[in-house]
């Protein structure tokens, strides 16, 4: 299961942010980006890679990401550019240098993880039987020194010689984001480095937070978000994702203040929208049932929707219609505010490019990118006062923040219009599970609503959040206590 | 009668972006042995953040207050002491 347990590599990326965002409140972001990479890893400091200059190479690639821009887009001669060029071109360019992928690698920071997925360890005592080298089918392990060495060209990763080896001593070690992406999406190049698959990335995040590097990055909205929010003459409007309680240790009237003081006019529960797009997907389930379709899955997870479209997409008639609740929320916000700003803070990426396709939000920010904001504007969320949203939710629209809440609600809304049917959850999406929705008609008996969580556990375990997903669900439980 | 350690963990916006998150974690990391000597204060900001080159989270344990403070770090803390 991919968690957020502490991890230096997201903490790193935080301070950057916090940094990044002082640069841009204090109007001075051109003028001294340059500096940043100086900053974060300084001359005296001890160094995280072999040494600072390479330390500050991949800090400056990390600020060329928060700028937005694709590092893949990278020509040979860009590598003198400096950042301050790269702000005047995100400046002039606008959003269209977005496209593509929501996610970019950065070589300099990805270890090149070694190929062959078994190695043998030290306590390998190179024995007489050898069955590692008599049952390897590729004839690639040899002895050198009294042990085994298996080389890593021929190496296919069957396993085989890690399972007859008497002494444990030759053990499994995945190339960690291959192994969290449930679509084969990222893959090594020639020289070892990692490339995602734009065609069939569906952004779900999982290589994010699963390298060890911190080598993957999304590419950042940041800049166009506080460009919008410091400017007196733009309306904006922060669009709050029902995951946001339990992001900050504190209440969501507080958070609904803080959103405030830092610039945003308005402030909108999504959970406002997962309220309205239960009621539809409700009223859409039973109109299919009755015309004999056997299930229904639900629509509300980007990663999960893109997922169909790429890769199974025999369920496609399959997904509900409704849009997602983001979308409802943005739909309102522009009928209330045109020409407003509309700006999407969650955990999630793959809601990203959900985003870019929708006329009903124009961009997006996670919560550990908001959190710096907060740091960086001197906001501290706790000692706001309370204040409400411009449009606040019921308890079943702030439910679908954690896995299980979207299929309680349609089965709820359903049963009261007097239609009994069942639910089954799929939990986080991998391999097994993406097997198992392709044959979803087989699967689930007929009448059935089928929720989908591309993150383990829902979207307070996104690749965004802040919280560990543990205390996050403890918040959320407690204000649905306070507020039923 | 007073527990032997008290623990404030500051859960200012700083110190819980900046690592302190997990910290709300602390309770039931503790080991059983420890767990009857602990008070836990979960606290607004303690203002310890606020010094130059301050490194977030912190958490004070009665008199001593510990920078990049993690659930590992504090439990070793209460071992030695």
């Amino acid at each position: 299961m991919t968690m957020n347990y502490i991890n230096n590599a997201s903490l790193l990326k935080r301070q950057l942010v916090v940094r990044f965002a002082r640069l841009m409140f204090a109007g001075e972001l051109k003028n001294k980006i340059d500096l940043l990479p100086l900053h974060q890893a300084p001359r005296n400091s001890e160094a995280v890679r072999c040494c600072v200059h390479h330390d500050r190479a991949v800090i400056r690639y990390r600020l060329i990401a928060l700028l937005g821009f694709a590092i893949e887009n990278e020509k040979p001669d860009d590598e003198a550019r400096t950042l301050s060029s790269y702000v005047e071109e995100a400046e002039a360019r606008g959003l269209e240098r977005m496209a593509g992928s929501a996610l970019t690698v950065i070589d300099e920071a990805c270890s090149a993880c070694i190929r062959a997925n078994y190695r043998v360890t030290n306590a390998c005592r190179g024995c007489v039987a050898r069955p590692c080298m008599m049952n390897c089918p590729k004839n690639c392990i040899s002895f050198e020194n009294g042990q085994a060495h298996i080389d890593e060209k021929a190496c296919i990763s069957c396993g085989i010689c890690a399972k007859v080896c008497p002494y444990h001593s030759i053990v499994f070690q995945p190339i960690p984001c291959e192994q969290a992406c449930p679509v084969n999406a990222i893959v090594q190049d020639k020289n070892g480095k990692q490339d995602i698959i734009a065609e069939k990335c569906i952004n779900c995040g999982k290589c994010l937070q699963a390298c060890p590097f911190g080598a993957i990055m999304e590419r950042s909205e940041i800049y166009e978000i506080l460009r919008a929010i410091t400017n007196p003459a733009e309306a904006t409007v922060a669009l709050i994702a029902p995951s946001i309680v339990g992001q900050f240790n504190t209440s969501l009237g507080k958070l609904v203040t803080a959103l405030r003081k830092l610039g945003f006019d308005h402030v909108v529960e999504v959970a406002w929208g997962a309220d309205l797009a239960a009621q539809k997907e409700t009223a859409e389930l039973i109109e299919r049932l009755e015309h004999g379709q056997t299930c229904m899955t639900s629509s509300c997870c980007p990663a999960y929707v893109d997922a169909v479209n790429k890769h199974i997409s025999n369920i496609k008639p399959l997904v509900s219609d409704t849009l997602s609740p983001m979308q409802y929320a943005g739909e309102w916000a522009g009928q209330q505010w045109p020409g407003a700003r509309r700006v999407f803070v969650g955990p999630c990426i793959a809601k990203r490019a959900e985003a870019k396709a929708s006329p009903h939000i124009e961009n997006t920010l996670t919560y550990e990118e908001l959190g710096s904001v907060f740091i960086a504007a001197g906001v501290d969320v706790a000692e706001c006062e309370e204040s409400r949203a411009d449009l606040e939710a019921t308890s079943v629209g702030r439910k679908f923040a954690v896995s299980g809440g979207v299929s309680t609600a349609i089965k709820n809304a359903a049963s009261a219009a007097g239609h009994n049917v069942t639910d089954k959850v799929i939990d986080g999406l991998d391999a097994k599970s993406l097997a198992m929705l392709k044959a979803i008609e087989k699967v689930v008996k007929p009448g059935t609503f089928v929720e989908v969580m591309s993150c383990e556990g829902g979207c307070i375990n996104g690749p965004g959040v802040i919280s560990n997903p543990t205390v996050a669900r403890r918040f959320l439980e407690k204000m649905l206590q306070e507020h039923p | 009668m007073a527990k032997k350690f008290k623990i404030t963990i500051c859960s200012g916006t700083t110190c819980y972006v900046l690592g302190g998150a997990h910290l709300m974690m602390l309770a039931e990391a503790l080991p059983a042995d420890l767990k009857d000597q602990v008070e836990i204060i979960d606290s607004n900001c303690i203002k310890a953040c606020q010094y130059e080159n301050a490194l977030p989270p912190f958490v004070q344990i009665n008199d001593y207050l510990m920078a990049q403070a993690s659930v590992a770090k504090v439990v070793e803390y209460l071992r030695k002491h």
